[in-house]
């Protein structure tokens, strides 16, 4: 029933990131097409405003891979996390302001086996969000690509953003099971991963990797793609992963001592 | 053997009371009216029972379990109707009723929850968000009957329920009563208490006051009494215990309420000049009132 009742909200999202990142690497042709223009007028702009951007290098955007990290890299990020935090953080608490909680753990079931089941399907949600993004990216690419492509690049920067938005998956989870009083939070969720965004994009201006972009996690996905070096990183997968686990773990034992007041 | 059993339960939102100190039990078979006004603490009990909130003090159990520990188990016992229908939309009543069902795996007892879809006049096809409150009370009392729990909470289940289906309601309650089940029914509505419960307890301001059968409810406790003297007297100067509250102190013609030794009051007034004189059972309305003031 809960899958039923998500459904629709996941075809919409899938839809919608699916248009733009198709829709965005539409433009890739053209960008090659005038790559002397486009490169003298980038030479331009302010290094800071092209580190804003997601670019390290012009010749960044030159390449199948760059060009999709660097522009439609904002929809997942963004988009998913955006999504992840909203589900997340009302799968349990709609319960609650819908008042029907009050039905639901009356019947037989624990505490623990709504949490699990309610989280499960969460963050089922979000990967087949995920799922259906890296297809679509995957299919653009090929699509509009000329010459050769690695898939490797794309396979690790689309397991980064899984990685992202699973952390914000449970980050909405624990701040719905803080909340005292059920109400929506989806307003101050978006709010929330916004200012983490921003606090990322301000930290990728400044050039100066400081620990204060650390404190969201949208710094910790690695977007350096084409460094020959790239891959998956074992620092970055923990601290994902070590994240999403933690803040799962709390949820779960606040939300089994939680009182339901409908 | 006692299905509920609450010992000195109180619960706490920050400073605010919801219950202070809840001690009551209630034996199997019985029919149990938790009767009080709005905001005496009768949900906060019953949400304490269900495990929806946790009771700052004091224990509760339901069938010797530990309404805590082991509310998992307590549940699969029990049917709850709560003050509020609110119930999942998107689905059928058919649909709704299987889904609550399947909880206890009576999803499948259709010859059940067609005759209480008949007896409260119920279209399983209907959608949830297309019914009324009053159908939508009705759904949410068939579920909580369909898998014939050993218990049933209800919480103000009559409201929104007109007067046939009420009596219809109680009929049943009557027969699932017979067979075995054990009802607790919270309720402000003196008169279905008065015809429906066997045993009361009130609650006010978060304590119960008193527990006791409708029956000696009625009997023994609070008499209703008028004196008309030849002259004007002050209740006062009779010095007795168990007088309050008084309706007329002053005058010729006092009127009071009296639960002490009936004996004790016609001693005392047998040695005072009296015109008339009569003690009265009042009306349970009256009766609970008392504990009320």
């Amino acid at each position: 029933m809960e899958m039923r009742r998500n459904l629709r909200s996941l075809v919409i999202w899938s839809a919608i990131i699916g248009l733009l990142i198709f829709f965005t690497m539409s433009f890739f042709r053209s960008v090659l097409q005038y790559q002397q223009q486009i490169a003298g007028m980038v030479q331009l702009i302010p290094a800071m405003a092209l580190k804003m951007r997601g670019f390290s290098n012009i010749n960044d955007l030159f390449s199948v891979i760059g060009f999709y990290t660097a522009n439609n890299l904002i929809y997942m990020m963004l988009l998913g996390s955006i999504f992840a935090i909203v589900l997340s953080s009302n799968i349990l608490l709609k319960e609650e302001y819908g008042k029907t909680a009050e039905y639901l753990m009356s019947r037989p079931v624990t505490r623990r086996e709504i949490f699990t089941t309610k989280m499960t399907l969460a963050f089922l949600n979000i990967i087949l969000l995920n799922l259906m993004a890296t297809l679509i990216g995957f299919i653009s690419i090929m699509v509009y690509k000329k010459g050769s492509f690695s898939i490797h690049p794309f396979l690790v920067i689309s397991f980064y953003t899984l990685l992202l938005n699973l952390v914000f998956g449970a980050l909405g989870l624990f701040i719905s099971v803080l909340m005292k009083r059920a109400r929506p939070i989806t307003s101050f969720c978006v709010a929330l991963v916004m200012v983490l965004y921003f606090l990322y994009t301000i930290s990728r201006m400044s050039g100066v990797d400081g620990t204060f972009g650390y404190l969201s996690p949208f710094k910790w996905v690695n977007v350096d793609v084409l460094s020959p070096s790239y891959g998956i990183e074992f620092g970055r997968t923990l601290a994902f992963l070590g994240t999403t686990l933690l803040l799962i773990l709390a949820s779960g034992l606040l939300y089994r001592r939680k009182d339901i007041l409908t | 053997m006692n299905v509920i059993e609450i010992s000195r339960l109180a619960k706490y939102y920050r400073r605010s009371r919801g219950i202070e100190d809840i001690t009551l039990n209630v034996p199997q078979g019985d029919i149990f009216g938790f009767i009080g006004p709005n905001g005496a603490g009768k949900s906060t009990t019953i949400r304490i029972l269900l495990n929806l909130i946790f009771p700052t003090s004091g224990n509760a159990s339901v069938f010797g379990l530990d309404v805590v520990r082991d509310s998992w188990k307590i549940r699969k016992r029990l049917g709850y109707v709560p003050s509020d229908a609110n119930l999942y939309d998107r689905m059928t009543v058919m649909e709704f009723l299987k889904f609550g069902a399947a909880f206890y795996g009576a999803e499948n007892n259709h010859e059940r929850i067609h005759h209480l879809l008949e007896l409260f006049d119920l279209d399983p096809g209907r959608k949830i968000p297309e019914l009324s409150m009053g159908n939508k009370k009705k759904v949410s009392i068939i579920q909580a009957m369909v898998h014939r729990p050993e218990l049933l909470i209800l919480d103000e289940p009559t409201s929104g329920l007109d007067p046939l289906i009420q009596s219809r309601f109680f009929d049943l309650l009557h027969e699932e009563n017979r067979n075995g089940t054990t009802v607790f029914f919270s309720s402000h509505t003196l008169s279905e208490v008065q015809v429906f419960c066997k045993t009361v307890g009130i609650v006010k301001e978060g304590k119960i006051v008193n527990v006791e059968e409708i029956a000696s409810l009625r009997k023994k406790q609070l008499k209703k009494v008028r004196i008309l003297f030849p002259v004007e007297r002050n209740i006062a100067d009779f010095g007795m215990d168990g007088i309050g509250p008084v309706e007329s102190g002053r005058g010729k013609n006092l009127v009071f309420f009296y639960s002490g030794d009936i004996n004790a009051l016609i001693g005392r007034l047998s040695v005072e000049q009296i015109d008339n004189l009569s003690i009265e059972e009042p009306p349970l309305e009256e009766i609970f009132l008392h504990y009320y003031q």
